[in-house]
C-alpha cells in the first residue's frame, strides 16, 4: 500500500546544469529535495514515479532525464559536457521530462533503491487515472509515490501559454485539495479543463488520488503543502501526502 | 533586412512605428544606413490581442505602397504567417514573404509562386502562431531544422516559388530554448551546406539576453556576436533593428574573410 506519497512539479529548470551559472528558483528546488527526502524518509520497498507522458505506459527504472534534449551543448560529446551525460545511465533512452525529473529528484536524494517508472497520457480519462493509481498501491507492501506534474502554464500574460483567467482559480483548487487531503476533489478534477489551461499535471494528480483512495481509509491523509506559486507563469505546487 | 513594424506592441522598441509618417522616415533612415531588404510586419510575433487578417491589411498595405512609390527598386519583405495579409501585400509591391510561423498557412507558397516573390521557409518545432515554446525538447535540433525547412523548400519548388528566392531560417527562439538556440548558432554551416540562402533572425531576442544576463535595452553587442558568428559561417541576411552597426559588423566580417577591401587602408603604408 502507498506508504507515503509527494508531489512536485517538473520544469527542466530544476536540473541545475540547465540553467547556466544561476541558480534559479532555489527555494522551489530546496521544496522539491525536501518533499523527496521525506518521502523516502517512510522506508518505502518500492518508489513509484508517476508522471505525464504521450503515451500510458512503463519506463525503464534506469533512464533518465535527456539534458541534452533541452540543452544540445550537454551532450556527452558536448562542448560543455563534462561529465555530465556519462555512465550507464545515458544509455537508455531519456525519460519523458515528468519522468526524468522525478529520477533526477531521487538521484539528488540518493535514492538508487527499487523503482517503477510509469507514464500516464495527458489524454486518459480521470477513471483510468484512479484505477492505475489502485494498481500502483498494491505493487508493493510499502509503496512511495512520486507524482510529478503541474500546474496551469497560463498564470500571466509572459506565461507559456499566455493568460487565462480561469488559471489561478483551477490551480487554488488544486492547491486546496491536496491541503485538505481532499482526495475526490482531486479525483474530480475536470481533464478537459485542465487541458485548455496547459495544467498537464492532471492525469498525475489523479493517479496520486487513486493510490491514496485504495488504501480505504476515511480520513484524508496528512499533507504539507511545501511550495505553491507561479513564478514563471506556470504553476509548481510541492507536498507531502501521508496516509493516516 | 531591416525591421519595421507596423504594430503598437512589438517586443523591442513597442510602437517606435505605429505611426505610419514615423514608420517612413525609419525607412529612409535604414535605407541610408545600408539595409537592402525592408521587413515589414503587422502583427507581434508574442502572444496579445487578436490582429485579425483585415487588421493586418489595414497596418501594412498602404504603408507598404507608399515605401515602394518611394523606392522602386526596395527588396520590400512581407512579414506575416497568413496568406490572405500576404497576396495583399505582395500585390502592393512585396517581393518576399518573411514566414516565421514555419507554413502553419500552406498557401503561402502559392502566393509566392503567384507573384513571383520569395519565401522565407521557417523551424517553429511544434509552435502555433503566437505562441511561445513550453519546454521544447529535440534529440538534435539542428537536424530537425533541417527537415523541416529542407521540406518546406521542396514544397515551394513545387509549388512554383523561384529556386534562387527560396531562404531557410533557423528561427532563434522560436520553438528553441537558449541552449538550442546557441546550438543552432553554432551548428549553422549546416544550413548554410545545403546551399539555400541563410536567413538568421536574433536581433534582441531573449537567448541573447538570457546568455549575457542583460534586460531588453541591452543586448546590441550579443545580438552583433550573432550576426557575426553567423556571417562567418555563411548566412546571407540578418534581420535586424540596428541597421548601422549589423551593416558595419558584416562588412567588417566580409572583410575578414578577403571578400570586401577596406574602406581605407592607409596605416603603414605611406
Amino acid at each position: 500500500m502507498i506508504a507515503a506519497a509527494a508531489l512536485c512539479p517538473c520544469p527542466p529548470l530544476l536540473a541545475a546544469e540547465l540553467t547556466g551559472q544561476a541558480d534559479i528558483l532555489p527555494d522551489l528546488r530546496a521544496a522539491c529535495a525536501a518533499a523527496v527526502t521525506s518521502l523516502l524518509a517512510s522506508g518505502p520497498d518500492l518508489v513509484a514515479v508517476v508522471g505525464p507522458a504521450e503515451a500510458s505506459g512503463t519506463w525503464d527504472p534506469a533512464g533518465q532525464l535527456g539534458l541534452a534534449r533541452y540543452a544540445p551543448a550537454l551532450r556527452p560529446a558536448g562542448p560543455l559536457a563534462a561529465g555530465h551525460g556519462a555512465g550507464p545511465a545515458a544509455v537508455a533512452p531519456p525519460l519523458p521530462l515528468a519522468l526524468g525529473v522525478g529520477a533526477l529528484l531521487l538521484g539528488n536524494a540518493g535514492y538508487a533503491g527499487p523503482r517503477i517508472i510509469v507514464g500516464v497520457a495527458g489524454s486518459e480519462p480521470p477513471a483510468a487515472c484512479l484505477a492505475l493509481g489502485e494498481k500502483i498501491a498494491v505493487s508493493a507492501p510499502r509503496v512511495a509515490l512520486l507524482a510529478v506534474g503541474d500546474g496551469s502554464a497560463r498564470r500571466s500574460p509572459s506565461a507559456p501559454g499566455y493568460l487565462d483567467e480561469r488559471a489561478e482559480p483551477f490551480d487554488e483548487s488544486v492547491a486546496h485539495a491536496v491541503r485538505d487531503g481532499d482526495l475526490p476533489a482531486l479525483a474530480a478534477l475536470d481533464p478537459d479543463l485542465a487541458a485548455d489551461l496547459m495544467a498537464a499535471g492532471r492525469p498525475a494528480w489523479q493517479t496520486l488520488a487513486g493510490a491514496l483512495l485504495a488504501g480505504g481509509s476515511s480520513v484524508p491523509p496528512q499533507t504539507e503543502i511545501r511550495y505553491c506559486d507561479a513564478p514563471l507563469g506556470v504553476a509548481y505546487l510541492v507536498a507531502n501526502l501521508i496516509p493516516r | 533586412m531591416a525591421i519595421v513594424n507596423r504594430t503598437p506592441d512589438s517586443f523591442y522598441r513597442p510602437g517606435l512605428t505605429w505611426d505610419e509618417d514615423a514608420a517612413l522616415e525609419r525607412v529612409h533612415a535604414v535605407v541610408a544606413e545600408g539595409a537592402d531588404i525592408l521587413d515589414i510586419g503587422g502583427v507581434p510575433a508574442k502572444p496579445g490581442p487578436e490582429v485579425t487578417a483585415a487588421e493586418e491589411i489595414r497596418r501594412v498595405v498602404p504603408f507598404i505602397e507608399r515605401v515602394r512609390a518611394a523606392y522602386p527598386d526596395l527588396v520590400i519583405s512581407a512579414d506575416t504567417w497568413r496568406h490572405e495579409p500576404a497576396r495583399a501585400m505582395c500585390a502592393a509591391g512585396a517581393n518576399l514573404i518573411n514566414d516565421t510561423w514555419s507554413a502553419w498557412d500552406p498557401a503561402l507558397a502559392e502566393v509566392a509562386a503567384e507573384f513571383g516573390a520569395g519565401l522565407v521557409c521557417s523551424h517553429v518545432g511544434t509552435l502555433a502562431p503566437r505562441t511561445r515554446p513550453h519546454r521544447p525538447a529535440y534529440a538534435d535540433v539542428m537536424a530537425d531544422i533541417l527537415d523541416r525547412v529542407l521540406l518546406l523548400a521542396e514544397r515551394a519548388l513545387k509549388a512554383g516559388v523561384d529556386p534562387d528566392r527560396i531562404v531557410i531560417d533557423p528561427t532563434h527562439d522560436f520553438g528553441k530554448n537558449t541552449w538550442q538556440s546557441l546550438e543552432i548558432t553554432r551548428r549553422l554551416s549546416e544550413m548554410t551546406a545545403t546551399g539555400w540562402p541563410v536567413l538568421v533572425s536574433a536581433s534582441h531576442k531573449d537567448f541573447v539576453g538570457e546568455t549575457l544576463g542583460v534586460g531588453l535595452g541591452d543586448r546590441l553587442a550579443g545580438t552583433l556576436a550573432v550576426t557575426t558568428v553567423g556571417a562567418w559561417l555563411g548566412a546571407r541576411i540578418f534581420r535586424a533593428h540596428d541597421v548601422r552597426q549589423t551593416r558595419q559588423a558584416l562588412d567588417m566580417v566580409a572583410s575578414i574573410r578577403g571578400d570586401r577591401p577596406p574602406a581605407r587602408a592607409v596605416r603603414a603604408l605611406a
